[in-house]
């Protein structure tokens, strides 16, 4: 018995990339479980598209969200009650179209979440529309003569948001990417996986991702080498692109309280506010 | 106006310290014992334009200022010029000799006496402040006291430019108006103060919010405080991230608001709806000003009353709630906190600017509020969404073993999306019977102010109540003044029982709203509506006349 899936139906097109981030990632969590992070801990919350489907396929506690919000939303969460870790699934439109400000602003204040990208290049469950990571010329029913948009390189984007764990996998290459959501959700800041998923439906891109995909034999130590790694357009490079420890927001904000497992008795609270009004 | 009231007047350009100079002149009347109400009334720019502050004060309550003055203190020409036509019939103008030159009233050379010390056009506040103290024949010894505690910064030389000017000033009208002490020392607040504080009484534990006049010094005010309360106060990218922020806060068990004004609420439209289908416990604090779009930032007006009622998409139960005083807004906070989290549902708090920003002494005892109760999971299997009689479901916390699964697509009672049709017909009831249980609810508790036993209706709220009071007080006219401090829903239980009386309703919109709303839901067909929709607050003699106008 699977202890980690629950009753609803899978909806996903046979072959969908998506299968393959939902078997890494229950992989990701029995890791984490041994070692000591329960699932309990662990929250998830996801954007409305194909990939938040993966949020009534997994019995974990969370909030599924609406279409590129689910970064805020965890981040509520990890603010409320920094015992938690929290992980949003987002899809390529989700969080690069309705979500985009979200992600930076995430990056850009460290906030200690994980967000994995369902990466299609497509509105999946709208019906192949083009989105902000689509190439340019893609067809789709929104833009019938090819796309005029240059996409959006979300690994440059990320790094360039100050994100502190930037990192890319591939669902056919699974162990792997079972180790990257594991370095992620332990990594205590932002972090960032930009998962390339094949849409058999509508963006079927398996023969060129097979043959483009390469793991990266080291984690590089430079920004620099980073972002160059991040804009490479011959290869598409698999495997942690960046990582930096630096102070997670919440810890920046309050140091180390609790919103909800410290907080001040009533008692307190009110001779406070007393003396703040006798002020 | 009965001479009870006294009432002063500083203008300037902003930046030039002049509402400082109405709020620190308010806390000079307050440590008198007296009563006090302080209206500033500025434009949206940070250097320049007009600005004035109000401060009119009395031994009594006093829930309005007054636009007629007994001091004014102008320091420039144009203050001079727009000011001349605020004074009352006994009124004194005091003028900075330096920029306005020979003219009526007394002046005096407030930019020479300034000069002597560095950044003198920082300092014509502390002179405003000082001719106050002379006029209402204040000692120097406590006006040496006000200054030092008001204004910090550079004490040594605001002290003697403050006896200067005094001394300039005694000689001449000295002592003209002798105010009586009052019964006792209040603190004064401003509304926003009295929401924020009243939150943190009621529990808050997070407060999200991105700035908007008029409700950011909600977020200004909890960020100074932040460790003081043990609240913890974000201002995020936008109104979007505060919105889902907050239910994400929700999920994790922290009592949380929101605060924007129109625009800003406008865009938690999305994630209030989400509020509902998750049925999160989220308060959210509504500032208005008039609309629509930008329209006037840093004035008045309850033109977003529908707003607040029809708030988000989709059908599910919403708390409206206005408060009519300061203490009111205190207390009414904590309570809504209660409610939400009592039924799980988004609520509103809607005020205005005026009432947002406006300082007054208040009576606030703080032990008289509680912290929310909610419904608890109590063992076995937790459904989050259990079916229950009233709607409401138990609420569970992360970390637990059990499974917590919050929903925005319909779901079933774990929490797993679902499109069967008779799961969607028992969601959608289930959520409905929350609004017959909140309703419920509210039948037993105090749901409407009725101030007055005799005379004629009136119908208002919000802070429109503070003017109609005052309005009321001033030229001794007997009504009784009837405030739903629920809006949604709407008391109209209580409300029946006006519906054979002669009524007339007060607001501040130009369209009607709050009468519209008592027509379609009580059937009250008001006598008169009296409107205003300048941007500006009723002055209470202004508004006393027009009631009399009508009844
Ligand atoms: C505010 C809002 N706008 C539009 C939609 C409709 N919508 C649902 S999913 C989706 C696109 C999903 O694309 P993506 O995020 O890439 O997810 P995928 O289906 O590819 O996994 C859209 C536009 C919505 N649910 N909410
Ligand atoms: S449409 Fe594409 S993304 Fe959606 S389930 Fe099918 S293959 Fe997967
Ligand atoms: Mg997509």
């Amino acid at each position: 018995m699977d202890d980690l899936a629950t009753y609803a139906e899978n909806t996903w097109c046979l072959g969908c990339g998506n299968f393959g981030i939902l078997g890494a990632f229950k992989k990701a969590v029995r890791i984490l479980e041994e070692k000591g992070t329960g699932r309990e801990k662990i929250m998830i919350s996801a954007g409305i598209g194909c990939h938040g489907k993966i949020f009534d396929y997994l019995k974990l506690s969370g909030l599924y969200s609406i279409h590129g919000r689910s970064m805020a939303t965890i981040q509520g969460m990890k603010i409320a009650n920094p015992d938690l870790k929290v992980v949003a699934f987002a899809g390529d439109g989700d969080a690069f179209g309705e979500g985009i400000a979200h992600m930076i602003f995430a990056a850009k204040r460290n906030a200690d979440i994980t967000i994995i990208l369902h990466d299609n290049g497509v509105y999946g469950l709208t019906t192949g529309q083009f989105t902000p990571t689509s190439e340019k010329g893609f067809k789709g029913p929104s833009t019938p003569k090819g796309s005029i948009e240059e996409p959006l390189n979300p690994l440059a984007l990320m790094l360039e948001a100050k994100a502190t764990f930037v990192a890319r996998g591939y669902p056919v290459k699974l162990d792997h990417l079972v180790d990257i959501m594991v370095q992620a959700v332990e990594h205590q800041g932002f972090s960032f996986v930009d998962v390339l998923q094949p849409c058999v439906s509508f963006n079927n891109t398996y023969k060129r991702y097979n043959a483009l995909v390469e793991i990266l034999d080291h984690v590089p130590d430079s920004y620099q080498e980073a972002i160059s790694i991040a804009k490479r357009q011959d290869k598409l490079p698999l495997g942690i692109i960046y990582k930096e420890e630096k102070l997670p927001y919440h810890k920046a904000l309050y140091g180390d309280w609790n919103p909800v497992t410290k907080r001040m008795s009533k008692e307190e609270r009110i001779k406070r506010i007393e003396a703040l009004l006798s002020r | 106006m009965k001479e009870e009231v006294f009432t002063f007047i500083v203008g300037g350009k902003a930046g030039e310290g002049v509402r400082k100079a109405g709020s620190v002149t308010a806390r000079l009347f307050a440590s008198m014992g007296r009563q006090v109400f302080n209206m500033d009334d500025y434009g949206s720019l940070i250097k320049g334009g007009h600005n004035f502050s109000v401060v009119s004060t009395a031994k009594r309550k006093i829930t309005s200022h007054y636009i007629n003055a007994d001091l004014v203190v102008a320091p420039d020409k144009r203050s001079y010029d727009i000011h001349k036509g605020h004074l009352s019939e006994r009124g004194i103008m005091v003028y900075n000799y330096d920029t306005v030159g020979e003219a009526e009233g007394v002046g005096v050379p407030l930019t020479t006496e300034a000069k002597k010390y560095p950044k003198p056009d920082l300092r014509i506040g502390v002179g405003a402040v000082a001719t106050v103290a002379a006029v209402i024949g204040s000692d120097k010894e406590a006006l040496r006291n006000l200054i030092k505690s008001e204004y910090p910064r550079d004490i040594e030389n605001n002290i003697a430019y403050a006896m200067t000017i005094y001394d300039i000033v005694y000689p001449k009208i000295g002592n003209k108006f002798q105010l009586q002490r009052g019964d006792k020392e209040r603190p004064i607040v401003t509304g926003n103060e009295a929401i924020a504080l009243g939150a943190a009484a009621g529990g808050l534990d997070i407060y999200y919010a991105y700035p908007m006049t008029p409700s950011s010094s909600i977020l200004h005010y909890l960020a100074a405080h932040d460790k003081e309360l043990g609240v913890t106060a974000v201002h995020p990218e936008n109104e979007i991230a505060v919105m889902n922020m907050a239910i994400g806060s929700a999920f994790a068990g922290a009592k949380t608001m929101v605060g924007s004004s129109g625009g800003g609420f406008a865009l938690m439209q999305e994630a209030f709806s989400l509020a509902g289908m998750v049925e999160a416990p989220l308060l959210c604090y509504l500032g208005s000003r008039p609309g629509p779009s930008t329209g006037v930032p840093t004035h008045t007006a309850q033109g977003d009353l529908n707003f607040a009622l029809h708030q988000g998409h989709g059908e599910f139960a919403r708390i409206v709630a206005s408060p009519g005083s300061m203490e009111e807004a205190f207390y009414l906070t904590a309570e809504m906190l209660d409610l939400v989290w009592r039924f799980q549902t988004p609520g509103i708090i809607l005020t205005d600017k005026h009432m947002a920003e406006s300082r007054v002494t208040v009576d606030i005892d703080a032990k008289k509020t509680r912290w929310p109760e909610t419904a608890t999971h109590s063992g076995g299997e937790y459904k989050r969404y259990l079916d229950t009689e009233n709607g409401v479901s138990p609420l569970l916390f992360p970390p637990s073993k059990e499974l917590i699964k919050w929903d925005s697509y319909e779901h079933d009672e774990m929490g797993v999306t679902t499109e069967d049709p008779s799961m969607i017909a028992k969601m959608q009831e289930k959520r409905n019977r929350k609004k017959k249980a909140v309703a419920d609810y509210l039948t037993n508790m105090h749901t409407v102010n009725v101030y007055g036993n005799t005379g004629p209706v009136i119908l208002t709220y919000g802070s429109t109540t503070m003017s109609v009071l005052e309005a009321l007080r001033c030229r001794e006219i007997e009504a009784m003044v009837v405030q739903p401090v629920y809006l949604e829903p709407l008391p109209v239980w209580e409300l029946e029982k006006y519906k054979e009386n002669s009524v007339i309703v007060v607001e501040l919109s130009c369209a009607g709203q709050f009468a519209s709303l008592l027509a379609e839901k009580v059937g009250i067909q008001p006598k008169a509506v009296i409107k205003k929709y300048d941007g500006r607050p009723f002055d209470p003699v202004e508004l006393a006349s027009r009631i009399k106008e009508v009844v």
